[in-house]
């Protein structure tokens, strides 16, 4: 983009979504979509982050309240059963560790410079609470 | 096709609303999107009306607004339908802002503006300030001398908004109440040789093409904001005069009727000229033959398209007269007036040397008659023969008190 | 160039009148011109419509007019405007009144020396269309005055003009038009 002059771009400020035709597009998985280099899908956020969301699933009981409420389309689902997040769109906002139901929770947040690993033995137990 | 088709005859008595009217109807417009204001709100009811009574295929949009009617043609224009409304004056100023949008998203929306005066004080009647306002909004603009114009224009502003090399909105300006409200006869197109001359719409980028989804009314900022307003002038510059003749010559062709991006009349040999718009071309038309006969060699200069506006054709329509009036019927809030800068801007770098005076007359519907053109070119005829202009650059006509000059 | 002036008031169909008029006229291959002055704009208000009509396209846009005709369709816009206003010598008036038109013009003194011709189209409306609209006995008056016409040629003509309204108005319409041609003095 940076390097077209101006009579290179379709005019009227209008942005393609996909390159070519898309069809069937409601039932084609993110990943096998033809994005344009104009779509917001091609471009990365993730350098925006400073803490990460990891994802426990031993602990998940696939609720979907992270995928409803990411602003960012970043937790994906499959069949409504969660199988990680989308780490080129995360900006590490931590919605999704806020509205997580289980005890204990399956979505923290980490330093960005940790393992996933690391974070994933450190994870906590379940918290018993005041009896 | 769904809808029924009217018998009209050869030539129809209509006003210059009416004829806009049947002109749309024959254009088969998917959307008009509209808040009525005098003069222009029997355009827009006469294509409701047709609507209602089957007579077109399309959907009449009833809007809070003239900012929310403009706004609903783009919508619509962007979802990938014909698309026209018409307004005038307050109802205008109030359209601005989206006449921006609509030009920028090039959306070949077509806008019948009834020229009125703005407010205050306020005023229904026809002056040229709304189609002033109009002219650095990046609209193609087209303008009507009476009712037979604003018919045929609307059929050419259809032909050149929606070629895909041009995809810009036109205005098609006519006087309000002089021509609006003033029947004369109008010559028709049957509704097939209208059609046909349109033709149908070929959308571009629609939001209705679901296998080719796209964002309309995107952001840009310092980093691409100028290129795109680059790339709307350089195809008004450049792309829109050919296609405007191409339309004018395919409209001759099919009816007869000529009409040229500047309009000269009695031109060939003239020493002096007027150079105006609307209504007031016709009647200077008549008063220049009259002083032809009483031996002083005038001519007018109507401009048919005011924007792009056509600096070249109005360059070699002036070459070699010896004065030159330009009338402005909009007040210019401090300035010389739009057809005076404009006409200097011209002739500025020609070997036509003419005394260029300008005049501001006709404001909310003041009458020019006859007489105060008799008394231009006789003014003109003086600065001609004196070799420069022998008043003040700026004069103002038919103002009540004492006469009123500057510059 | 024949050019006719009517004095109405909002509502009473001047407008309507002027453009069928051209309308008819226009069929006989004549160039027509119908517009009005709206002035305030409003329901009883005076105003002026104009007709212009040549063999050539009429390309003066001028208000201003010295007027051929005069038409009043109102009797009391005698009294309270200025019929006579930018009149020739020869212009021919022709003012709806229950008066003749001796008495007309002693009651209104700048029609001294005028043309005069009276007729009451508001009466004729009434009795025949059922509403004071005196726009189409003012045209019957007219072919009469001026021969422009054959009446049952402009009656026939004024049947398509009046097109779309129903049949009843349109009789009722074309009885006022013959009552006007045939009263006029």
């Amino acid at each position: 983009m940076a390097t077209k002059g101006w009579d290179e771009f379709e005019i009227g400020a209008m942005l393609r979504s996909f390159d070519g035709k898309a069809e069937n597009i409601a039932t084609t998985m993110q990943e096998d979509r033809a994005y344009s280099s104009s779509n917001s899908f091609t471009a990365s956020v993730a350098d925006w982050r400073i803490d990460k969301p990891v994802f426990h699933k031993d602990y998940c009981i696939d609720c979907q309240f992270c995928w409803i409420f990411c602003p960012d389309m970043s937790i994906i689902s499959r069949d409504k059963k969660m199988i990680g997040i989308d780490m080129d769109h995360c900006k590490g906002c931590g919605i999704c560790v806020e509205v997580c139901p289980t005890n204990p929770k399956s979505l923290l947040m980490f330093d960005e410079h940790i393992e996933d690993e690391v974070a994933l033995a450190g994870w906590p137990e379940k918290d018993e609470g005041e009896k | 096709m769904a809808f029924d088709k009217m018998e009209l005859r050869d030539i129809e008595v209509w006003d210059g609303n009416f004829a806009a009217a049947q002109a749309l109807r024959q254009c088969q417009i998917d959307v008009v999107a509209a808040y009525p204001i005098t003069p222009s709100t029997p355009i827009v009811e006469g294509y409701a009306k047709f609507e209602a009574d089957n007579f077109v295929e399309g959907q009449y949009v009833m809007v809070e607004s003239e900012h929310a009617a403009m706004s609903a043609c783009i919508g619509a224009s962007a979802a990938g339908g014909r698309v026209a409304t018409a307004t005038s004056s307050q109802g205008f100023a109030l359209m601005v802002e989206t006449l921006y949008q609509s030009s920028g998203m090039r959306l070949p929306i077509i806008l019948n503006v009834v020229n009125r005066a703005l407010a205050a004080p306020l005023n229904v009647n026809g002056d040229h300030s709304d189609m002033y306002l109009g002219r650095d909004s990046g609209w193609i603009q087209l303008d009507a001398y009476c009712p037979q114009d604003a018919y045929d224009l609307n059929f050419i502003a259809f032909k050149i908004a929606e070629d895909h090399d041009v995809r810009l909105p036109c205005m098609i300006h006519q006087d309000g109440f002089m021509t609006s409200h003033t029947a004369q006869g109008v010559k028709t197109l049957t509704d097939d040789e209208g059609y046909n001359f349109v033709g149908d719409f070929q959308p571009m980028n629609d939001m209705l093409d679901l296998d080719h989804p796209v964002s309309h009314g995107v952001q840009t900022e310092e980093d691409w904001h100028f290129e795109h307003k680059a790339r709307q002038h350089n195809d008004l510059m450049t792309k829109v005069f050919p296609k405007v003749q191409n339309a004018f010559d395919a409209f001759e062709k099919l009816s007869g009727r000529k009409y040229n991006i500047v309009e000269k009349y009695d031109m060939d040999d003239a020493d002096v000229a007027v150079v105006c718009m609307g209504t007031s071309v016709e009647t200077a038309r008549e008063v220049a033959t009259e002083m032809r006969a009483k031996g002083i060699k005038a001519g007018v200069v109507g401009i048919r398209l005011i924007r792009p506006f056509p600096f070249m054709q109005i360059k070699e329509a002036l070459e070699g007269v010896k004065a030159i009036a330009t009338l402005d019927r909009s007040a210019p809030g401090g300035a010389p007036g739009m057809l005076f800068n404009e006409m200097a801007g011209a002739l500025f770098n020609s070997d036509t040397r003419a005394a260029l005076s300008g005049y501001v007359y006709g404001l909310g519907g003041r009458d020019l008659t006859k007489k105060h053109l008799v008394d231009l070119y006789t003014e003109l005829q003086a600065n001609a023969d004196a070799g420069k202009v022998l008043t003040p650059l700026q004069q103002f006509i038919g103002v009540r008190g004492p006469k009123l000059s500057y510059l | 160039m024949l050019e006719i002036r009517w004095h109405s008031r909002a509502g009473q169909g001047a407008v309507t009148g002027a453009k069928g008029l051209a309308d008819v006229v226009s069929t006989t291959g004549k160039q027509v011109q119908a517009f009005a002055f709206y002035g305030s704009a409003k329901r009883g208000a005076a105003m002026t419509a104009y007709n212009r009509v040549d063999d050539e396209v009429i390309m003066n846009h001028e208000k201003y007019m010295e007027p051929d005709y005069v038409f009043v369709i109102d009797p009391a816009l005698v009294y309270t405007t200025d019929v006579t206003v930018n009149a020739k010598a020869d212009t021919v008036f022709i003012i709806t009144t229950h008066m003749n038109a001796e008495e007309l013009v002693a009651s209104q003194p700048k029609l001294e020396g005028k043309n005069v011709h009276t007729v009451d189209c508001i009466k004729i409306a009434q009795e025949t269309i059922g509403r004071a609209i005196p726009n189409t006995p003012m045209l019957g008056a007219f072919m009469k005055i001026s021969k422009m016409y054959d009446i049952e040629f402009f009656k026939e003509n004024m049947i398509r003009v009046l097109g779309k309204l129903p049949q009843k108005i349109i009789d009722a319409n074309m009885l006022a038009i013959q009552r006007a041609y045939d009263e006029v003095k």
